[in-house]
């Protein structure tokens, strides 16, 4: 293996994790509760179309539902198991005394703080290619390609890594896995609810300002920026995209009750008139994982900077006075 | 091989580590002594690049803990004071981990880790889970852990805290076949004569100060003509020191529990003296008798953390 890919404690920690019955036992109980719901949700979809049209029609909107369904279940999984996965991986090293003796080895902090991340994010990794054989449920009936899955999944990877550097930097900042723990999933879900509330705010505010404007303006052009702070936003633009003008529309499923779910359905392609590049050309998740992205790195930067024992004094690095 | 020069190290308002000045030469053993408190594990932190000094150098091999912390690291072996080991983690495979963290390719640190449990005696329990062991086989793999690059300075923490009379030995033992490797030892401890024995030069801090430092017969020949006394009261303790400060030659007086250490400088002959103005006072006197252990004696004699009089 290249030296520079190496890290040590990601090895370290896949082989802790992987080793005793829990890790089975975890994916086990994911896959369980994914296919209970499923379950249950094939139940009664066929039930109600026995029951009202007394016919079967295995159309691709009922593919189109089961897949929006487990998109979404599954979205919800990884923002609850993330969290947990990394609030405790520096602080636990903290209160388990082996950082210490992890931060005097010639590891960067960096390549500790991503090892950990990257450990977590292989976990998560694990239960989403575990969870295929249950989302090719939706390949029966069609309607969603395999493309579409992939693109969900990439998304699915990019919202573990900005929720578990979240996590990272809480058991970074706070001593105690507890402590961390509770203010990472706090944190998240805050960034979830307020972002919404938020953004809506600033929408009908922006908005009515042109009630009694003659001129229309195309709503697509403004999104608030809130909105690329949640991934679950993100989640719904791809689900709308992927659904087209569809029966669901999966964005009305988490946002549509405040009417911008449909940004994402009215234009699949993302692309208008004009420089396709420029930010606001970009389809709304897209622009949403950017900035997840590159909030992720920040944090995880600032971690690394934090957990560095010894920094070294600016004014000796400008070739000033030595100290001392 | 370790050179310190005005080390300071402020918490707040608290000064930790008071313009300390150590220099240990390649392949010596140096015991660094002092009570609890008096800045030992700061110290041993800065060396190890685990904390910022407030000023000061310290320099391994040449090297700035601040400026070249990684060049440090590749030179300088640290075992701390309290210590985890991973769960799920088997004795080999703690090794391993720790010397890729080094950066060691995988040949040569299986290599080494082998010889190294041959060192420490931990051979038969290669592959035992880390967190089955007992605490002095964790103390002689911690020990393992830290030697696994080849440092030239070993950094060792109060190494034989907490273990009991037989590990201690052992790990005695395997220290003074690291002394044959020549290898230059920084050892802490809050009790001299663990260390005294082993040690070519050892050092005294108190109160973040080095009070004392040098070979252990050079400073015992600046120590000497003193006795200590220890003398065991049932109760009444606060009067028995009002006493004992009234006597002319008492010249220091330690309280541990209902235990006084006094250093006196007087003959044998005064000594019964001493004793008589203590029963005079009618004092529940159960024990009075001189202390043996020269070491002590310096220790008592140098730091004066808990003294009561004078």
């Amino acid at each position: 293996m290249k030296k520079w890919l190496y890290n040590p404690v990601l090895e370290s920690e896949l082989k802790i994790k992987m080793r005793g019955w829990r890790t089975a036992a975890a994916v086990s109980t994911y896959l369980g509760i994914m296919l209970l719901i499923s379950y249950l949700y094939f139940n009664m979809t066929f039930n109600n179309v026995y029951r009202y049209r007394n016919t079967f029609d295995a159309n691709y909107s009922i593919g189109l539902q089961i897949y929006t369904m487990l998109a979404i279940l599954q979205f919800a999984l990884i923002i609850l198991i993330t969290p947990a996965q990394t609030a405790g991986s520096i602080s636990g090293e903290r209160e388990k005394q082996t950082l210490d003796l992890l931060l005097c080895t010639k590891m960067s902090s960096i390549g500790i703080i991503m090892g950990k991340l990257i450990s977590s994010m292989s976990f998560i990794f694990l239960l989403i290619i575990a969870s295929i054989p249950i989302f090719s449920l939706a390949l029966l009936f069609g309607g969603i390609a395999p493309s579409d899955i992939i693109m969900l999944f990439a998304f699915y990877m990019i919202t573990a890594f900005a929720i578990g550097s979240i996590g990272i930097f809480c058991s970074v900042m706070f001593k105690r896995t507890v402590t961390s723990t509770v203010v990472s999933y706090l944190t998240i879900f805050i960034l979830g609810i307020l972002t919404v509330i938020i953004g809506v705010n600033m929408l009908s505010s922006y908005y009515s300002k042109f009630v009694n404007s003659a001129t229309a303006v195309d709503p697509k052009f403004y999104t608030p920026f809130v909105f690329y702070l949640n991934p679950a936003i993100g989640l719904a633009d791809i689900l709308a995209r992927q659904s087209g003008n569809s029966t669901i529309d999966a964005a009305t499923l988490i946002s549509g009750v405040f009417g911008f779910g449909y940004y994402g359905s009215s234009n699949p392609s993302g692309v208008v008139a004009g420089n396709r590049w420029a930010w606001n050309q970009w389809s709304l998740w897209l622009r949403n994982a950017v900035v997840m992205l590159s909030i992720a790195v920040a944090l995880l930067a600032a971690s690394a900077w934090k957990i560095k024992p010894v920094h070294r004094p600016l004014r000796n690095k400008m070739g000033g006075t030595s100290n001392g | 091989m370790l050179v310190i020069k005005e080390l300071v190290k402020k918490y707040g308002k608290f000064t930790a580590v008071d313009n300390l000045n150590l220099e240990i030469e390649q392949g010596n053993i140096f015991g660094f002594v002092g009570p609890n408190g008096a800045g030992k594990t700061t110290t041993i932190k800065i060396i190890a690049t685990l904390m910022q000094p407030t000023s000061g150098i310290v320099k391994v091999d040449g090297m700035d803990v601040v400026r070249e912390p990684m060049k440090v690291r590749e030179r300088m072996g640290y075992m701390p004071d309290f210590f985890g080991v991973y769960d799920n983690l088997k004795v080999c495979e703690y090794l391993d981990f720790y010397g890729s963290s080094y950066g060691i390719p995988y040949r040569e640190r299986k290599k080494t880790a082998d010889q190294l449990l041959e060192l420490v005696d931990l051979s038969h329990k290669k592959d035992s889970y880390v967190d089955s062991l007992s605490r002095g086989m964790k103390q002689r793999l911690c020990l393992a852990r830290s030697l696994i690059h080849n440092p030239k300075l070993l950094v060792l923490d109060e190494p034989a805290s907490g273990l009991d009379p037989r590990a201690r030995i052992e790990m005695k033992g395997i220290l003074r076949e690291l002394r044959g490797m020549n290898k230059t030892i920084l050892i802490s401890s809050h009790i001299l004569s663990e260390l005294a024995e082993m040690c070519d030069t050892i050092g005294i801090i108190e109160n973040g100060k080095m009070v004392i430092d040098g070979s252990v017969d050079d400073i015992m020949r600046r120590i000497t003509g003193r006795t200590l006394v220890r003398l065991k009261l049932m109760d009444r303790l606060e009067e028995a020191v009002n006493v004992l400060k009234e006597q002319p030659m008492v010249e220091g007086i330690v309280q541990e529990g209902n235990t006084l250490e006094i250093t006196y400088d007087g003959e044998d002959q005064d000594l019964w003296k001493l004793l008589k103005a203590l029963v005079d006072h009618k004092l529940p006197i159960i024990s009075f008798g001189k202390a043996d252990g020269n070491l002590e004696k310096i220790f008592m004699e140098v730091t004066k953390g808990e003294e009561v009089a004078l």
